[in-house]
């Protein structure tokens, strides 16, 4: 584990602090509306003033008035940020935030193994090992997108946990729908893309005990903010942010804490109804449904036409045999 | 009979549902029972007439010791022997390994699941080749236990 951890939401002021300045009409709050609503001395209330100006925050202060949040400062990105925006149940409740660390993922595995509660979220400014599938790298810039993970434990049974997969899928292109009011389209069977290329990843790892869950990590990377110019070679091409498409910068702890309701609010479905509302869901994203497909996967490859999925979310291939293949891994290298 | 003919005929009954089949051919007899929604199990040698789908496949030396324990899929979809193409793979034949310790990954729809054993002892054989489908419940490794 590396980096500096910035901890779990902190019983602190702080952000009852930012919360007060951002919310007041007339621009001031002055040391002693803060103090008496915190119940701590106005010493105390300058202390953490000054403790949110080291963390990126423009606060001015003047004898008379107070002090005053400087909107036209960019605010930083930390964990006050997101958990002052959350509206979730459980999702986020445990926040775990990081400047800089190798994966969310890794991290929250290892949150998994020592007992976590469920909807525990690991999230972090920047990656120096983001995760993607079979070892390839999530490029992870600090500054730009959000890097989050999600720690759940549902009662299912192994082989059931793929649906999850499809669950996060249609949480992350609805979130992205609401910051570019145009739904994404998934790729099967969960790259979100916007105009054909990816603007959001998902990766799932579990943990089983003999045959029962332990929990599952399910691993999300938006890019939000990244420029173009920022992509690395390799995926200028395929890669593209939220920003290209829209021009507008997203607000990361805005983003963040949307998905994280969204993202119960389809966990509470599914352990309500079970997955086939999930699976309808993730079918009005999916573009792939009678279009040519070819999967690559590890020293082969099927090549044919998509007949959409099956009832639980493999991939239903028609090769030219006229037989139709149930794909169940392996990277949709074209169309779908 | 190769391990191929097997494998395809256990994905047959797989895909048909049945649990049970004997076929007699040129090269002798060969029976197959397959285990349904079993995790794992130790392998006795003299219980036979109970036997999973392995018992045809076990006609080694191991076979014959008690002590040979068997990890099977916990679910449906891709073996990968290493968590990279590249990469180092877990174990291979003869690793002594500590329970705990990760054998294997099962890939499915970008699900990973790194399969730990549940034994300590040495990898005697890899069921499965690096990329191959696997069903649930199917064997994956043999492993001797230490005792």
């Amino acid at each position: 584990m590396q980096g500096k951890k910035k901890g779990v939401i902190p019983h602190k002021p702080e952000p009852e602090i930012i919360k007060m300045l951002k919310g007041s009409a007339h621009g001031f709050v002055s040391g002693q509306a803060l103090s008496s609503a915190l119940g701590i001395s106005r010493t105390a209330i300058w202390k953490h003033i000054k403790r949110l100006r080291d963390a990126g925050y423009g606060i001015s202060a003047q004898p008379s008035k107070g002090y005053r949040l400087d909107e036209t400062k960019k605010r930083p990105f930390n964990v006050w940020e997101v958990s002052l925006l959350l509206t979730t149940d459980f999702i986020g409740r445990s926040l775990h935030f990081y400047q800089s660390i190798s994966s969310t993922n890794a991290i929250a595995f290892e949150l998994g193994r020592n007992g976590c509660v469920e909807g525990a979220v690991v999230i972090a400014d920047g990656q120096t090992k983001g995760k993607g599938r079979l070892g390839r790298v999530w490029a992870s810039p600090r500054g730009v997108n959000l890097y989050t993970s999600i720690v759940l434990r549902p009662g299912i049974q192994p082989q059931n946990a793929t649906q999850l997969t499809f669950l996060a899928a249609v949480a992350a292109a609805e979130t992205v729908k609401v910051f570019t009011r145009k739904p994404p389209e998934v790729k099967w069977p969960n790259d979100i893309l916007i105009d054909g290329r990816k603007a959001a990843g998902i990766l799932l790892e579990m943990d089983t005990e003999s045959d029962r869950v332990n929990f599952v990590v399910v691993g999300i990377g938006v890019n939000l903010n990244m420029r173009r110019d920022d992509l690395p070679e390799l995926i200028k091409k395929t890669a593209v942010s939220l920003f290209d498409k829209t021009g507008v910068e997203v607000d990361r702890a805005e983003f963040g804490a949307r998905l994280y309701s969204i993202f119960e609010k389809w966990y509470k479905i599914y352990c309500k109804d079970g997955f086939p509302p999930v699976l309808d869901e993730w079918k009005g994203y999916f573009g792939g449904a009678g279009k040519p497909v070819k999967i690559s996967s590890v020293g082969a490859s099927i090549e044919g036409v998509c007949m959409g999925v099956d009832a639980d979310g493999a991939l239903l291939v028609r090769v030219a045999s006229g037989k139709v293949e149930r794909v169940l891994s392996g990277d949709v290298v074209a169309g779908g | 009979m190769e391990i191929k003919e097997l494998k395809a005929l256990y994905k047959f009954l797989v895909e048909t549902d049945i649990v049970e089949l004997e076929i007699e051919g040129e090269k002798g007899k060969v029976r197959i029972k397959r285990a349904v929604a079993r995790a794992l199990e130790s392998l006795p040698a003299a219980a036979h007439r109970q036997s999973p789908v392995t018992e045809a496949k076990i006609e080694g030396p191991e076979a014959k010791k008690d002590d040979i324990r068997i990890m099977t899929s916990p679910m449906v979809g891709t073996f990968y022997r290493s968590s990279a193409p590249d990469a180092q793979a877990f174990v291979e034949v003869g690793s002594i390994i500590k329970s705990g310790q990760a054998l294997c990954i099962i890939e499915a729809m970008k699900l990973m699941n790194e399969v730990e054993s549940e034994f300590s002892g040495k990898i005697v054989s890899i069921l499965v080749e690096n990329g191959q489908p696997v069903e649930y419940g199917e064997p994956l490794f043999h492993i001797e236990a230490s005792k």
